[in-house]
Protein backbone atom coordinates (compact mmCIF):
# COMPACT_ATOMS: atom_id res chain seq x y z
CA UNK A 1 0.00 0.00 0.00
CA UNK A 2 2.73 2.50 1.01
CA UNK A 3 6.16 2.33 -0.53
CA UNK A 4 8.98 4.80 -0.12
CA UNK A 5 12.00 4.66 -2.40
CA UNK A 6 15.18 6.29 -1.17
CA UNK A 7 13.09 9.05 0.43
CA UNK A 8 15.09 12.06 1.57
CA UNK A 9 14.23 15.54 2.74
CA UNK A 10 16.60 18.43 3.30
CA UNK A 11 15.12 21.55 4.90
CA UNK A 12 15.71 25.03 3.53
CA UNK A 13 18.28 25.69 6.28
CA UNK A 14 20.36 22.79 4.96
CA UNK A 15 19.53 20.34 7.75
CA UNK A 16 18.81 16.79 6.64
CA UNK A 17 15.41 15.65 8.00
CA UNK A 18 15.32 12.13 6.58
CA UNK A 19 17.92 10.34 4.54
CA UNK A 20 17.33 7.60 2.00
CA UNK A 21 14.40 5.77 3.60
CA UNK A 22 13.24 2.77 1.59
CA UNK A 23 10.47 0.62 2.99
CA UNK A 24 7.03 -0.74 2.20
CA UNK A 25 3.99 -1.06 4.41
CA UNK A 26 1.23 -3.48 3.47
CA UNK A 27 -2.53 -2.98 3.79
CA UNK A 28 -3.84 -3.69 7.29
CA UNK A 29 -0.45 -3.49 9.01
CA UNK A 30 -0.04 -1.89 12.45
CA UNK A 31 3.34 -0.19 12.44
CA UNK A 32 5.10 1.82 15.13
CA UNK A 33 7.73 4.30 14.04
CA UNK A 34 9.88 5.09 17.04
CA UNK A 35 12.86 7.29 17.61
CA UNK A 36 14.09 10.09 19.84
CA UNK A 37 13.22 13.75 19.22
CA UNK A 38 14.73 14.95 15.94
CA UNK A 39 15.07 11.44 14.51
CA UNK A 40 12.84 12.30 11.55
CA UNK A 41 9.55 10.60 12.54
CA UNK A 42 7.30 13.58 11.86
CA UNK A 43 9.23 14.58 8.75
CA UNK A 44 8.81 11.05 7.39
CA UNK A 45 5.06 10.78 7.97
CA UNK A 46 4.40 14.21 6.49
CA UNK A 47 5.64 12.88 3.16
CA UNK A 48 2.97 10.17 3.16
CA UNK A 49 0.15 12.58 2.32
CA UNK A 50 2.16 15.24 0.54
CA UNK A 51 2.41 17.78 3.35
CA UNK A 52 6.13 17.76 2.64
CA UNK A 53 7.60 17.17 -0.79
CA UNK A 54 10.66 14.94 -0.99
CA UNK A 55 13.94 16.52 -1.98
CA UNK A 56 15.02 13.05 -3.05
CA UNK A 57 13.25 9.76 -3.78
CA UNK A 58 9.49 9.29 -3.81
CA UNK A 59 6.44 7.95 -1.98
CA UNK A 60 4.00 5.63 -3.73
CA UNK A 61 0.45 4.97 -2.53
CA UNK A 62 -0.96 1.90 -4.26
CA UNK A 63 1.63 2.52 -6.96
CA UNK A 64 0.78 6.20 -7.55
CA UNK A 65 3.34 8.86 -6.67
CA UNK A 66 1.98 11.12 -3.91
CA UNK A 67 3.30 14.25 -5.63
CA UNK A 68 1.26 13.46 -8.74
CA UNK A 69 -2.07 13.46 -6.91
CA UNK A 70 -1.89 15.15 -3.54
CA UNK A 71 -5.67 15.31 -2.96
CA UNK A 72 -5.93 11.53 -3.46
CA UNK A 73 -3.03 11.03 -1.05
CA UNK A 74 -4.69 13.20 1.60
CA UNK A 75 -7.92 11.25 1.27
CA UNK A 76 -6.10 7.93 1.48
CA UNK A 77 -3.78 8.85 4.35
CA UNK A 78 -5.50 10.56 7.27
CA UNK A 79 -3.23 12.24 9.78
CA UNK A 80 -3.89 12.86 13.46
CA UNK A 81 -1.44 15.45 14.72
CA UNK A 82 0.29 15.72 18.06
CA UNK A 83 -1.51 18.89 19.18
CA UNK A 84 -5.27 18.53 18.70
CA UNK A 85 -5.86 22.19 19.57
CA UNK A 86 -4.10 23.18 16.37
CA UNK A 87 -5.88 20.52 14.32
CA UNK A 88 -9.48 21.20 15.30
CA UNK A 89 -10.84 23.95 13.06
CA UNK A 90 -14.62 23.78 13.59
CA UNK A 91 -16.61 26.04 15.88
CA UNK A 92 -18.49 22.96 17.05
CA UNK A 93 -17.66 19.25 17.26
CA UNK A 94 -20.02 18.56 14.36
CA UNK A 95 -18.61 21.43 12.30
CA UNK A 96 -15.07 20.19 12.78
CA UNK A 97 -15.80 16.66 11.57
CA UNK A 98 -17.69 18.10 8.59
CA UNK A 99 -14.68 20.23 7.59
CA UNK A 100 -12.90 17.47 5.61
CA UNK A 101 -15.94 16.17 3.69
CA UNK A 102 -16.94 19.78 2.88
CA UNK A 103 -13.48 20.29 1.36
CA UNK A 104 -14.12 17.26 -0.84
CA UNK A 105 -17.27 19.06 -2.12
CA UNK A 106 -19.52 16.17 -1.12
CA UNK A 107 -23.26 16.78 -1.01
CA UNK A 108 -24.82 17.69 2.31
CA UNK A 109 -26.61 14.34 2.76
CA UNK A 110 -23.34 12.43 2.38
CA UNK A 111 -21.54 14.88 4.69
CA UNK A 112 -24.17 14.44 7.40
CA UNK A 113 -23.95 10.65 7.03
CA UNK A 114 -20.16 10.63 7.33
CA UNK A 115 -20.13 13.03 10.28
CA UNK A 116 -22.73 10.99 12.15
CA UNK A 117 -20.87 7.72 11.51
CA UNK A 118 -17.50 9.19 12.49
CA UNK A 119 -18.80 10.76 15.70
CA UNK A 120 -20.53 7.52 16.64
CA UNK A 121 -17.33 5.57 15.94
CA UNK A 122 -15.38 7.65 18.47
CA UNK A 123 -18.28 7.97 20.94
CA UNK A 124 -18.69 11.73 20.64
CA UNK A 125 -22.06 11.95 18.91
CA UNK A 126 -23.73 13.22 22.09
CA UNK A 127 -21.32 16.18 22.05
CA UNK A 128 -22.03 17.18 18.44
CA UNK A 129 -23.06 20.75 19.36
CA UNK A 130 -20.32 21.22 21.96
CA UNK A 131 -17.58 23.81 21.41
CA UNK A 132 -14.28 21.93 20.88
CA UNK A 133 -12.19 23.87 23.38
CA UNK A 134 -14.50 22.67 26.16
CA UNK A 135 -13.60 19.01 25.52
CA UNK A 136 -11.10 17.06 27.62
CA UNK A 137 -7.68 16.11 26.22
CA UNK A 138 -8.83 12.57 25.35
CA UNK A 139 -12.04 13.84 23.77
CA UNK A 140 -10.08 16.32 21.64
CA UNK A 141 -7.87 13.50 20.32
CA UNK A 142 -10.98 11.44 19.55
CA UNK A 143 -12.49 14.43 17.77
CA UNK A 144 -9.32 14.77 15.70
CA UNK A 145 -9.65 11.05 14.84
CA UNK A 146 -13.30 11.54 13.86
CA UNK A 147 -12.29 14.44 11.61
CA UNK A 148 -9.88 12.12 9.82
CA UNK A 149 -12.34 9.19 9.67
CA UNK A 150 -14.90 11.35 7.89
CA UNK A 151 -12.47 11.50 4.96
CA UNK A 152 -12.71 7.67 4.73
CA UNK A 153 -8.94 7.06 4.68
CA UNK A 154 -7.36 3.63 4.18
CA UNK A 155 -4.35 4.58 6.28
CA UNK A 156 -4.46 6.51 9.55
CA UNK A 157 -1.23 8.03 10.84
CA UNK A 158 -0.95 9.12 14.46
CA UNK A 159 1.83 11.53 15.41
CA UNK A 160 2.65 11.08 19.12
CA UNK A 161 -1.00 10.31 19.96
CA UNK A 162 -0.46 9.87 23.71
CA UNK A 163 1.48 13.03 24.54
CA UNK A 164 -0.04 15.11 27.37
CA UNK A 165 -2.79 12.57 28.07
CA UNK A 166 -3.67 11.07 31.43
CA UNK A 167 -4.20 7.31 31.84
CA UNK A 168 -7.93 7.30 30.91
CA UNK A 169 -7.14 9.57 27.95
CA UNK A 170 -4.43 7.17 26.73
CA UNK A 171 -6.84 4.25 27.06
CA UNK A 172 -9.57 6.06 25.11
CA UNK A 173 -7.24 6.95 22.26
CA UNK A 174 -5.57 3.52 22.24
CA UNK A 175 -8.99 1.87 22.09
CA UNK A 176 -9.82 3.97 19.03
CA UNK A 177 -6.55 3.07 17.34
CA UNK A 178 -7.07 -0.65 17.99
CA UNK A 179 -10.69 -0.46 16.76
CA UNK A 180 -9.56 1.24 13.56
CA UNK A 181 -6.98 -1.48 12.98
CA UNK A 182 -9.58 -4.17 13.60
CA UNK A 183 -11.89 -2.52 11.07
CA UNK A 184 -9.23 -2.92 8.39
CA UNK A 185 -7.33 0.38 8.46
CA UNK A 186 -3.58 0.45 8.09
CA UNK A 187 -2.19 2.12 11.19
CA UNK A 188 1.06 4.03 11.63
CA UNK A 189 1.93 5.42 15.05
CA UNK A 190 4.97 7.57 15.76
CA UNK A 191 6.13 7.61 19.36
CA UNK A 192 9.15 7.61 21.62
CA UNK A 193 7.11 5.92 24.34
CA UNK A 194 6.70 2.31 23.21
CA UNK A 195 5.10 0.91 26.35
CA UNK A 196 1.60 2.26 25.67
CA UNK A 197 1.11 0.80 22.23
CA UNK A 198 3.72 -1.87 21.47
CA UNK A 199 1.42 -4.74 22.55
CA UNK A 200 -0.85 -4.06 19.57
CA UNK A 201 1.74 -3.51 16.84
CA UNK A 202 2.87 -6.04 14.29
CA UNK A 203 6.00 -4.16 13.25
CA UNK A 204 8.44 -1.73 14.83
CA UNK A 205 10.61 0.64 12.82
CA UNK A 206 13.37 2.57 14.61
CA UNK A 207 14.59 5.84 13.17
CA UNK A 208 17.77 7.61 14.16
CA UNK A 209 19.39 10.57 12.45
CA UNK A 210 16.76 10.50 9.71
CA UNK A 211 17.44 6.88 8.67
CA UNK A 212 15.81 3.54 9.38
CA UNK A 213 18.15 1.72 11.75
CA UNK A 214 15.96 -1.27 12.67
CA UNK A 215 12.78 -2.69 11.12
CA UNK A 216 11.08 -5.88 12.22
CA UNK A 217 9.03 -7.78 14.78
CA UNK A 218 8.39 -5.63 17.87
CA UNK A 219 9.50 -8.39 20.24
CA UNK A 220 12.92 -8.52 18.56
CA UNK A 221 13.52 -4.87 17.64
CA UNK A 222 12.49 -3.62 21.08
CA UNK A 223 15.58 -5.23 22.63
CA UNK A 224 17.78 -2.84 20.63
CA UNK A 225 15.65 0.28 21.14
CA UNK A 226 17.73 1.81 23.92
CA UNK A 227 20.83 1.85 21.73
CA UNK A 228 18.94 4.33 19.54
CA UNK A 229 17.51 6.58 22.26
CA UNK A 230 14.14 4.89 22.78
CA UNK A 231 13.33 3.48 26.21
CA UNK A 232 12.63 -0.24 26.39
CA UNK A 233 9.52 -0.93 28.50
CA UNK A 234 10.31 -2.22 32.02
CA UNK A 235 8.53 -5.53 31.59
CA UNK A 236 10.48 -6.19 28.40
CA UNK A 237 13.74 -5.55 30.26
CA UNK A 238 12.66 -8.17 32.78
CA UNK A 239 12.11 -10.61 29.95
CA UNK A 240 8.32 -10.53 30.23
CA UNK A 241 5.78 -9.91 27.50
CA UNK A 242 4.49 -6.32 27.30
CA UNK A 243 0.77 -6.28 28.08
CA UNK A 244 -1.84 -4.00 26.60
CA UNK A 245 -2.81 -0.79 28.37
CA UNK A 246 -6.38 -1.74 27.61
CA UNK A 247 -6.30 -4.70 29.99
CA UNK B 1 -11.73 28.22 29.94
CA UNK B 2 -11.62 31.71 28.50
CA UNK B 3 -14.40 32.71 26.19
CA UNK B 4 -15.68 35.90 24.67
CA UNK B 5 -19.08 35.03 26.05
CA UNK B 6 -20.65 32.12 27.89
CA UNK B 7 -23.58 32.44 25.52
CA UNK B 8 -22.41 30.21 22.78
CA UNK B 9 -24.96 28.20 20.82
CA UNK B 10 -27.27 26.03 22.92
CA UNK B 11 -29.35 23.43 21.16
CA UNK B 12 -33.10 23.87 21.63
CA UNK B 13 -36.53 23.85 20.04
CA UNK B 14 -37.62 27.45 20.60
CA UNK B 15 -39.01 29.65 17.82
CA UNK B 16 -35.72 31.61 17.44
CA UNK B 17 -33.89 28.26 17.18
CA UNK B 18 -36.05 27.26 14.25
CA UNK B 19 -35.53 30.42 12.18
CA UNK B 20 -33.11 30.81 9.28
CA UNK B 21 -29.90 32.61 10.30
CA UNK B 22 -30.21 35.09 7.40
CA UNK B 23 -33.64 36.17 8.63
CA UNK B 24 -32.38 36.48 12.18
CA UNK B 25 -29.56 38.79 11.04
CA UNK B 26 -32.10 40.84 9.08
CA UNK B 27 -34.39 41.03 12.15
CA UNK B 28 -31.48 42.28 14.24
CA UNK B 29 -30.82 45.08 11.75
CA UNK B 30 -34.51 46.03 11.41
CA UNK B 31 -35.17 46.17 15.14
CA UNK B 32 -31.92 48.04 15.79
CA UNK B 33 -32.86 50.71 13.24
CA UNK B 34 -36.47 50.94 14.45
CA UNK B 35 -35.39 51.29 18.07
CA UNK B 36 -33.61 54.55 17.19
CA UNK B 37 -37.06 56.09 16.68
CA UNK B 38 -38.81 54.18 19.47
CA UNK B 39 -40.59 55.99 22.30
CA UNK B 40 -41.55 54.74 25.75
CA UNK B 41 -44.46 52.50 24.68
CA UNK B 42 -42.52 51.04 21.78
CA UNK B 43 -39.59 50.25 24.07
CA UNK B 44 -41.97 48.57 26.54
CA UNK B 45 -43.38 46.52 23.66
CA UNK B 46 -39.90 45.52 22.50
CA UNK B 47 -38.80 44.70 26.05
CA UNK B 48 -41.84 42.46 26.47
CA UNK B 49 -40.98 40.70 23.22
CA UNK B 50 -37.38 40.31 24.37
CA UNK B 51 -38.38 38.77 27.68
CA UNK B 52 -40.64 36.33 25.84
CA UNK B 53 -37.77 35.37 23.50
CA UNK B 54 -35.39 34.83 26.42
CA UNK B 55 -37.94 32.63 28.10
CA UNK B 56 -38.73 30.73 24.89
CA UNK B 57 -35.01 30.11 24.30
CA UNK B 58 -34.66 29.05 27.96
CA UNK B 59 -32.10 31.73 28.74
CA UNK B 60 -32.03 32.97 32.31
CA UNK B 61 -32.39 36.76 32.65
CA UNK B 62 -30.16 36.71 35.73
CA UNK B 63 -27.47 34.74 33.85
CA UNK B 64 -27.65 37.19 30.95
CA UNK B 65 -27.31 40.19 33.29
CA UNK B 66 -24.38 38.50 35.04
CA UNK B 67 -22.79 37.92 31.65
CA UNK B 68 -23.26 41.60 30.84
CA UNK B 69 -21.91 42.95 34.15
CA UNK B 70 -19.01 44.83 32.51
CA UNK B 71 -21.31 46.16 29.82
CA UNK B 72 -23.66 47.42 32.56
CA UNK B 73 -20.78 49.47 33.97
CA UNK B 74 -20.35 51.01 30.53
CA UNK B 75 -24.07 51.80 30.49
CA UNK B 76 -23.77 53.61 33.83
CA UNK B 77 -21.02 55.77 32.30
CA UNK B 78 -23.17 56.46 29.23
CA UNK B 79 -26.14 57.32 31.46
CA UNK B 80 -24.05 59.70 33.58
CA UNK B 81 -22.64 61.40 30.50
CA UNK B 82 -26.14 61.90 29.04
CA UNK B 83 -27.63 63.05 32.34
CA UNK B 84 -24.90 65.62 32.86
CA UNK B 85 -24.54 66.84 29.28
CA UNK B 86 -28.11 67.36 28.09
CA UNK B 87 -29.57 70.86 28.55
CA UNK B 88 -33.01 71.26 30.14
CA UNK B 89 -34.85 71.63 33.46
CA UNK B 90 -32.46 71.15 36.35
CA UNK B 91 -33.48 68.52 38.93
CA UNK B 92 -30.19 68.53 40.84
CA UNK B 93 -27.60 71.28 41.06
CA UNK B 94 -24.28 70.92 42.80
CA UNK B 95 -22.00 73.49 41.14
CA UNK B 96 -20.57 72.94 38.62
CA UNK B 97 -22.67 69.75 38.13
CA UNK B 98 -26.23 70.08 36.86
CA UNK B 99 -28.46 67.10 36.19
CA UNK B 100 -31.47 67.81 34.00
CA UNK B 101 -34.79 65.99 33.65
CA UNK B 102 -34.31 65.75 29.88
CA UNK B 103 -30.82 64.37 30.46
CA UNK B 104 -32.13 61.66 32.80
CA UNK B 105 -34.87 60.67 30.33
CA UNK B 106 -32.43 60.73 27.43
CA UNK B 107 -29.88 58.66 29.38
CA UNK B 108 -32.46 56.04 30.34
CA UNK B 109 -33.68 55.70 26.74
CA UNK B 110 -30.19 55.42 25.24
CA UNK B 111 -29.10 52.82 27.80
CA UNK B 112 -32.36 50.90 27.38
CA UNK B 113 -31.84 50.77 23.59
CA UNK B 114 -28.25 49.65 23.90
CA UNK B 115 -29.16 46.99 26.43
CA UNK B 116 -31.96 45.61 24.23
CA UNK B 117 -29.65 45.45 21.22
CA UNK B 118 -27.07 43.49 23.20
CA UNK B 119 -29.84 41.19 24.46
CA UNK B 120 -30.91 40.61 20.86
CA UNK B 121 -27.33 39.78 19.90
CA UNK B 122 -27.08 37.28 22.74
CA UNK B 123 -30.35 35.63 21.71
CA UNK B 124 -29.03 35.35 18.15
CA UNK B 125 -25.77 33.80 19.38
CA UNK B 126 -27.46 31.39 21.75
CA UNK B 127 -30.03 30.17 19.22
CA UNK B 128 -27.95 29.98 16.04
CA UNK B 129 -25.15 27.54 15.25
CA UNK B 130 -21.91 29.43 14.51
CA UNK B 131 -21.72 27.59 11.18
CA UNK B 132 -25.17 28.97 10.26
CA UNK B 133 -24.15 32.55 11.17
CA UNK B 134 -21.04 32.07 9.04
CA UNK B 135 -23.16 30.69 6.19
CA UNK B 136 -25.55 33.66 6.45
CA UNK B 137 -22.67 36.13 6.27
CA UNK B 138 -21.26 34.23 3.27
CA UNK B 139 -24.68 34.41 1.61
CA UNK B 140 -24.92 38.17 2.25
CA UNK B 141 -21.39 38.80 0.91
CA UNK B 142 -21.74 36.51 -2.12
CA UNK B 143 -23.11 39.12 -4.57
CA UNK B 144 -20.35 41.60 -3.72
CA UNK B 145 -17.65 41.46 -6.39
CA UNK B 146 -13.96 41.13 -5.45
CA UNK B 147 -14.86 39.94 -1.92
CA UNK B 148 -14.26 36.19 -1.43
CA UNK B 149 -17.27 35.25 0.68
CA UNK B 150 -15.98 31.70 1.30
CA UNK B 151 -12.63 32.98 2.52
CA UNK B 152 -14.26 35.49 4.84
CA UNK B 153 -16.58 32.74 6.11
CA UNK B 154 -13.60 30.49 6.84
CA UNK B 155 -11.81 33.35 8.60
CA UNK B 156 -14.90 34.04 10.73
CA UNK B 157 -15.11 30.39 11.68
CA UNK B 158 -11.43 30.25 12.62
CA UNK B 159 -11.72 33.43 14.70
CA UNK B 160 -14.67 32.00 16.62
CA UNK B 161 -12.74 28.76 17.11
CA UNK B 162 -9.40 30.25 18.13
CA UNK B 163 -10.23 33.27 20.28
CA UNK B 164 -10.84 31.05 23.34
CA UNK B 165 -7.57 29.21 22.61
CA UNK B 166 -5.62 32.49 22.41
CA UNK B 167 -7.26 33.74 25.63
CA UNK B 168 -6.23 30.51 27.36
CA UNK B 169 -2.68 30.88 26.14
CA UNK B 170 -2.59 34.49 27.35
CA UNK B 171 -3.81 33.36 30.76
CA UNK B 172 -1.24 30.53 30.93
CA UNK B 173 1.60 32.87 29.92
CA UNK B 174 0.49 35.50 32.45
CA UNK B 175 0.30 32.88 35.23
CA UNK B 176 3.74 31.51 34.34
CA UNK B 177 5.16 35.03 34.54
CA UNK B 178 3.39 35.77 37.83
CA UNK B 179 4.94 32.57 39.20
CA UNK B 180 8.31 34.13 38.39
CA UNK B 181 7.51 37.43 40.10
CA UNK B 182 6.61 39.64 37.15
CA UNK B 183 4.30 41.61 39.47
CA UNK B 184 7.39 43.05 41.16
CA UNK B 185 8.07 44.92 37.94
CA UNK B 186 5.95 48.07 38.06
CA UNK B 187 6.60 49.23 34.51
CA UNK B 188 3.44 48.30 32.54
CA UNK B 189 5.28 48.58 29.20
CA UNK B 190 7.82 45.99 30.38
CA UNK B 191 5.07 43.62 31.55
CA UNK B 192 3.06 44.09 28.37
CA UNK B 193 6.12 43.34 26.23
CA UNK B 194 6.96 40.23 28.25
CA UNK B 195 3.39 38.98 27.88
CA UNK B 196 2.80 40.06 24.29
CA UNK B 197 5.90 38.73 22.56
CA UNK B 198 5.63 35.08 23.67
CA UNK B 199 1.87 35.17 23.12
CA UNK B 200 2.23 36.45 19.56
CA UNK B 201 5.00 33.90 18.91
CA UNK B 202 2.80 31.04 20.16
CA UNK B 203 -0.16 32.31 18.16
CA UNK B 204 1.88 32.35 14.95
CA UNK B 205 3.29 28.88 15.67
CA UNK B 206 -0.25 27.61 16.22
CA UNK B 207 -1.31 29.28 12.97
CA UNK B 208 1.47 27.38 11.16
CA UNK B 209 0.28 24.08 12.64
CA UNK B 210 -3.30 24.96 11.77
CA UNK B 211 -2.37 25.54 8.12
CA UNK B 212 -0.71 22.12 7.95
CA UNK B 213 -3.75 20.47 9.57
CA UNK B 214 -6.12 22.22 7.14
CA UNK B 215 -4.00 21.19 4.16
CA UNK B 216 -3.98 17.65 5.47
CA UNK B 217 -7.79 17.68 5.31
CA UNK B 218 -7.79 18.92 1.70
CA UNK B 219 -8.75 22.54 2.47
CA UNK B 220 -10.18 24.26 -0.57
CA UNK B 221 -12.29 27.37 -1.11
CA UNK B 222 -14.38 25.34 -3.51
CA UNK B 223 -16.11 23.48 -0.71
CA UNK B 224 -19.64 22.50 0.21
CA UNK B 225 -21.47 25.32 1.97
CA UNK B 226 -24.07 24.83 4.69
CA UNK B 227 -27.69 24.42 3.69
CA UNK B 228 -29.76 27.53 4.31
CA UNK B 229 -33.47 27.07 3.75
CA UNK B 230 -36.18 29.58 4.44
CA UNK B 231 -39.58 28.27 5.41
CA UNK B 232 -43.01 29.81 5.77
CA UNK B 233 -42.20 30.33 9.45
CA UNK B 234 -39.29 32.65 8.49
CA UNK B 235 -41.54 34.74 6.22
CA UNK B 236 -44.24 34.90 8.89
CA UNK B 237 -41.62 36.03 11.41
CA UNK B 238 -40.44 38.67 8.93
CA UNK B 239 -44.00 40.00 8.69
CA UNK B 240 -44.23 40.17 12.49
CA UNK B 241 -40.86 41.94 12.79
CA UNK B 242 -41.75 44.48 10.07
CA UNK B 243 -45.05 45.20 11.83
CA UNK B 244 -43.27 45.50 15.17
CA UNK B 245 -40.67 47.83 13.65
CA UNK B 246 -43.38 50.06 12.15
CA UNK B 247 -45.22 50.10 15.48
CA UNK B 248 -41.98 51.07 17.22
CA UNK B 249 -41.46 53.94 14.82
CA UNK B 250 -45.02 55.32 14.91
CA UNK B 251 -46.17 54.40 18.44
Amino acid sequence: MIATENLSHRFSNGRLGIDGITLSIGAGEFVIIAGPNGSGKTTFIRHLNGLLKPTGGRVLLDGVDVVRDVVRARQMVGMVFQDPDSQIVGETVYGDVAFGPENLSLDRVEINKRVTESLQAVGLFHLADQRPHLLSGGEKRRLAIAGVLAMRPKVVVFDEPFSSLDYPGVQQVLQQIVSLHQSGHTILVTTHDLEKVIAHAGRLILLAGGSVVRDGQPGIVIKEAEAFGVREPCVSRLGLEVSSWLN
Amino acid sequence: MAELTNFGFRAGRSIPHGLDARFKLLFLVLISLASLKAGLWAMLLLSGGMLWMLSDARLSLVAVLRELRYFLILLVVVFAARALAAPGDAVFIFEPITITRQGLVDGVMVCWRLLLMVFLGLVLTATTRPADIRAAVEWILKPIPIVSAKRIGTMMGLIMRFIPVIFNQARETAEAQRARGVENRKNPAYRLTKLGIPLIRRTFENADRLIVAMESRCYSENRTGPDLMSTRRDWAALLVIITLSLLMIFL
